[in-house]
C-alpha cells in the first residue's frame, strides 16, 4: 500500500516579521507546516507496522524541492511535487494535489494536517476527497490500520468519535496525534538522494480553475493597551469583570 | 564568497535546536544541579548521531563534516553546554582515532563510538603538565607484546564513561611522548570523583589513575614518538567543539538580553525603549556575529584544509577570540539583566559561569595568542 502525505511549503512562520500590521514574508526561507509533520508522522508509524511506503505530495515554489528535504528525512520514501510560482487558492491547490495523487498506484491512504501551518483554511483534504470521491475523515487523533479499512478516533469538542473508514480514504489528522520524530544527521543527508519527480503544473494534464476569492487584506489585529491602572485587588477584580473576564460569580 | 547554508545544514541546525528545546531544556537545570547529562539524553544524542557527525560513514559515522557538526554543537550549548562539552571532547579524542589510527585500530574503535554506544576521550594533561609535552611524566614501558602504563591524568572529560582513550605518555625506550589507545576501565584504570567546576556542569571532568595498566603494541596509536604532533592535531581539532560551546553560550546570551530587554518594564515602558539598553544589545548582537562567522569558517577550514600548521594558526585565532567574546557577551547581557541576572533564577547566571570556562579549557587563550603570533612574527 502507498500512503500519500500532501504537506503545504509554507514561509517560516517564527521569521516573518509584522510591519504596518502586514506579515513581510520576502526572503523568508520556506518550511512545512506543523501538523502537516504530524500527518507524515502518522503515515511513518503506520508503514513501521505494515508494509507500506510513504509518498510525500505537494506544490510549492521552485524552492520545493529543496523544502521537501525535510519530509523526506523524516521518513517519506520519495516525493511527488508541482511547481507552482505564485499564490494558490484551496481550490487550486486540491486539483493540483489530486491530478499528482491519481498518478500514483495502489493508494490506500491519503492523510492531511486539518489546516495547514500559514492561512488553515481546512478545506484541501476535504477537496481532495471530493475531486477523487474518496470518503473523508477530518480531526483525527488515532489511525488503526485494520486490513482494507482504517478504524480511527475523531476528536471533537464534546466527545472522541470512533469510526471505521473503508479504504483508500482521505484522513485529516490533528496536532494532538503524535510528536512528529525529529530525524538524525544521517536521515537528513540521505534525505536528497531519495527519488523524487517534479512538474510543472502543466504537465499534470488537469485544468486549473481560476481564482475566485481576493485577498483584500491582510492585517495583524491591532492591539491596544487599555492603561487601566488598581491600586487593590477589588479594583483589580471589579477592573477584570468590567472587561468581561472574571466571569464565573 | 557564499555565505549561505546549504539545506541540509539549516535541517541540522534546526534538528540539533529542536532537540535541545524539546529534550534538553526541561533538564536543564538537573544537569546544572546534578553536574551530569541523564541517560535519556545521551542515548537521544545518539540517536540522532551527533556522536559520529564528523566521522566518515565507511567508518560508522554520518560524514556530515566540521559545517553542520558547528552548527549543531552551537543550538545543543546554546541551551546546556554540558552535553555540548561531552560531544566535543568524545570528538577530540575519536577524530585523532581516525586521522592517524590503522584501519584494524579504526575498525575496532570507532563505530561503536561514532554510534555513540561507546564515548571516547583524549588525556593529555597531568598534575604537573598542561601543554608541554616534554613535562609528561606518564610512562609506558614495554613488556614483550604489550607496553605497561603508570601515571596521573589530570582533567579529562569523558573519563568515567566506557570507550577509548587517546592517552599520552613517555614511552620508555625512546624517551618520547607517544600515544595509545587505551579502553577505559580496563584493570588497572580507576577514575577520581568529578572535579566540581565553575560551569559547563554536566561534561564530567576526573582525574585518571593508571597503576600498570596494560596495552597491547598494536594499541600504540601512529608510530613510537608520534605523540606531539597528535597533540598538536588534537589541540586544533578539539578548538572546533570548544569553540561551538562558546559560540551557543554567546547566543544564549545574546537571546537572553533581548528578551529581558522586552519583558523588564521601568516606569511603565520596556526598557529596550532606554538606549543604554538598545546599545548593549547592540553590542552583544556584534560580538555574537563576529564569533559565529569565525566558527564557522574553522569548520569549513577542517572540512578543506591540508595545511594543518595552517589550520592550527587558525584555530589558536578563532579560540582566543570566541572565548573571550562568550566571556564578554555574558557580562554585557549580564548588565542588561541588572541586579536581577545575579539570581539563580535567571538563566544568565548559568551562561556566565559557561563562559568563563572557554578561555581556561584545552589550551588557555594566552597561549593561542603566542601560537599565533609566533606564526605572524616568524
Amino acid at each position: 500500500m502507498n500512503i500519500v502525505v500532501a504537506m503545504k511549503e509554507i514561509p517560516d512562520i517564527q521569521q516573518i516579521r509584522i510591519r504596518n500590521r502586514k506579515p513581510v514574508t520576502d526572503d523568508v526561507p520556506r518550511t512545512l507546516g506543523n501538523i502537516d509533520k504530524n500527518a507524515l508522522e502518522a503515515a511513518v508509524q503506520i508503514k513501521e507496522k505494515t508494509d507500506s511506503q510513504v509518498i510525500v505530495v505537494g506544490v510549492g515554489s521552485s524552492e520545493v524541492e529543496d523544502t521537501f528535504k525535510e519530509a523526506l528525512a523524516a521518513g517519506g520514501d520519495e516525493a511527488r511535487l508541482v511547481v507552482w510560482d505564485g499564490e494558490l487558492e484551496s481550490s487550486q491547490s486540491a486539483q493540483l494535489l489530486a491530478a499528482l495523487i491519481t498518478k500514483i498506484d495502489s493508494v490506500g491512504l491519503i492523510l492531511f494536517g486539518e489546516g495547514s501551518g500559514d492561512n488553515y483554511s481546512s478545506q484541501v483534504g476535504s477537496r481532495v476527497a471530493q475531486i477523487l470521491g474518496l470518503p473523508q475523515v477530518g480531526y483525527v487523533n488515532r489511525i488503526e490500520i485494520e486490513g482494507s479499512t482504517a478504524r480511527v478516533t475523531r476528536s471533537l469538542e464534546d466527545c472522541e468519535q470512533d469510526l471505521e473508514v473503508a479504504l483508500p480514504a482521505v484522513i485529516m489528522v490533528s496536532s494532538d496525534i503524535n510528536t512528529a520524530r525529529i530525524p538524525s544527521v544521517t536521515q537528513i543527508l540521505k534525505a536528497g538522494k531519495k527519488p523524487k519527480e517534479v512538474l510543472a503544473a502543466n504537465e499534470l494534464g488537469v485544468a486549473i480553475p481560476a481564482a475566485q476569492v481576493e485577498t483584500i487584506s491582510n492585517l495583524a489585529p491591532e492591539m491596544e493597551r487599555r492603561q487601566i491602572s488598581v491600586k487593590t485587588i477589588s479594583d483589580l477584580v471589579k477592573a477584570l469583570a468590567d472587561e468581561g473576564f472574571g466571569g464565573g460569580r | 564568497m557564499d555565505f549561505n547554508l546549504s539545506k541540509e545544514e539549516i535541517l541540522i541546525q534546526k534538528m540539533a535546536r529542536d532537540y535541545a528545546e524539546q529534550a534538553i531544556l526541561p533538564v536543564a537545570d538537573q544537569i546544572e544541579k546534578d553536574n551530569r547529562v541523564p541517560d535519556d539524553i545521551m542515548a537521544g544524542l545518539a540517536e540522532l548521531d551527533l556522536f559520529g557527525m564528523t566521522v566518515p560513514e565507511e567508518f560508522g559515522g554520518a560524514g556530515a563534516g566540521y559545517v553542520p557538526y558547528v552548527l549543531a554543537m552551537e543550538q545543543i550549548a546554546r541551551v546546556s553546554s554540558g552535553p555540548a562539552m561531552i560531544i566535543s571532547a568524545h570528538n577530540l579524542g575519536l577524530g585523532a582515532l581516525v586521522n592517524f589510527g590503522t584501519d584494524e585500530q579504526k575498525a575496532k574503535f570507532v563505530p561503536q563510538a561514532a554510534k555513540g554506544e561507546h564515548i571516547a576521550s583524549f588525556a593529555f594533561t597531568e598534575p604537573g603538565t598542561g601543554s608541554d609535552p616534554k613535562q609528561l611524566t606518564t610512562s609506558a614501558v614495554r613488556g614483550g607484546d604489550h607496553f605497561v602504563l603508570n601515571g596521573t591524568k589530570r582533567f579529562i572529560t569523558n573519563a568515567s564513561y566506557k570507550g577509548p582513550l587517546v592517552l599520552f605518555a613517555i614511552e620508555a625506550e625512546s624517551g618520547q611522548p607517544t600515544a595509545f589507545v587505551v579502553e577505559k576501565h580496563c584493570p588497572g584504570y580507576s577514575v577520581s570523583k568529578p572535579w566540581s567546576k565553575l560551569g559547563w556542569h554536566g561534561g564530567d571532568l576526573v582525574d585518571i589513575y593508571l597503576k600498570d595498566v596494560q596495552v597491547p603494541v598494536e594499541n600504540v596509536l601512529g608510530k613510537i614518538g608520534d605523540g606531539y604532533p597528535i597533540l598538536q592535531y588534537g589541540i586544533a581539532f578539539g578548538k572546533i567543539g570548544m569553540n561551538s560551546v562558546a559560540l551557543g553560550t554567546t547566543l544564549a546570551a545574546f537571546e537572553l538580553a533581548v528578551k529581558y530587554a522586552k519583558e523588564k518594564t521601568h516606569r511603565g515602558q520596556p526598557i529596550a525603549k532606554f538606549q543604554a539598553i538598545q546599545m548593549k544589545v547592540a553590542e552583544i548582537a556584534g560580538i555574537y556575529e563576529s564569533s559565529r562567522w569565525l566558527a564557522y569558517r574553522l569548520g569549513f577550514l577542517a572540512n578543506n584544509t591540508k595545511n594543518y600548521r595552517e589550520f592550527a594558526k587558525e584555530a589558536a585565532l578563532a579560540k582566543w577570540v570566541i572565548a573571550r567574546n562568550a566571556q564578554e557577551a555574558t557580562r554585557i547581557s549580564m548588565d542588561v539583566h541588572g541586579s536581577y541576572g545575579l539570581m539563580e533564577d535567571y538563566e544568565i547566571t548559568r551562561i556566565y559561569r559557561d563562559a568563563a570556562m572557554g578561555p581556561q579549557v584545552e589550551g588557555v587563550i594566552h597561549m593561542q595568542q603566542v601560537i599565533l603570533a609566533g606564526d605572524i612574527l616568524r
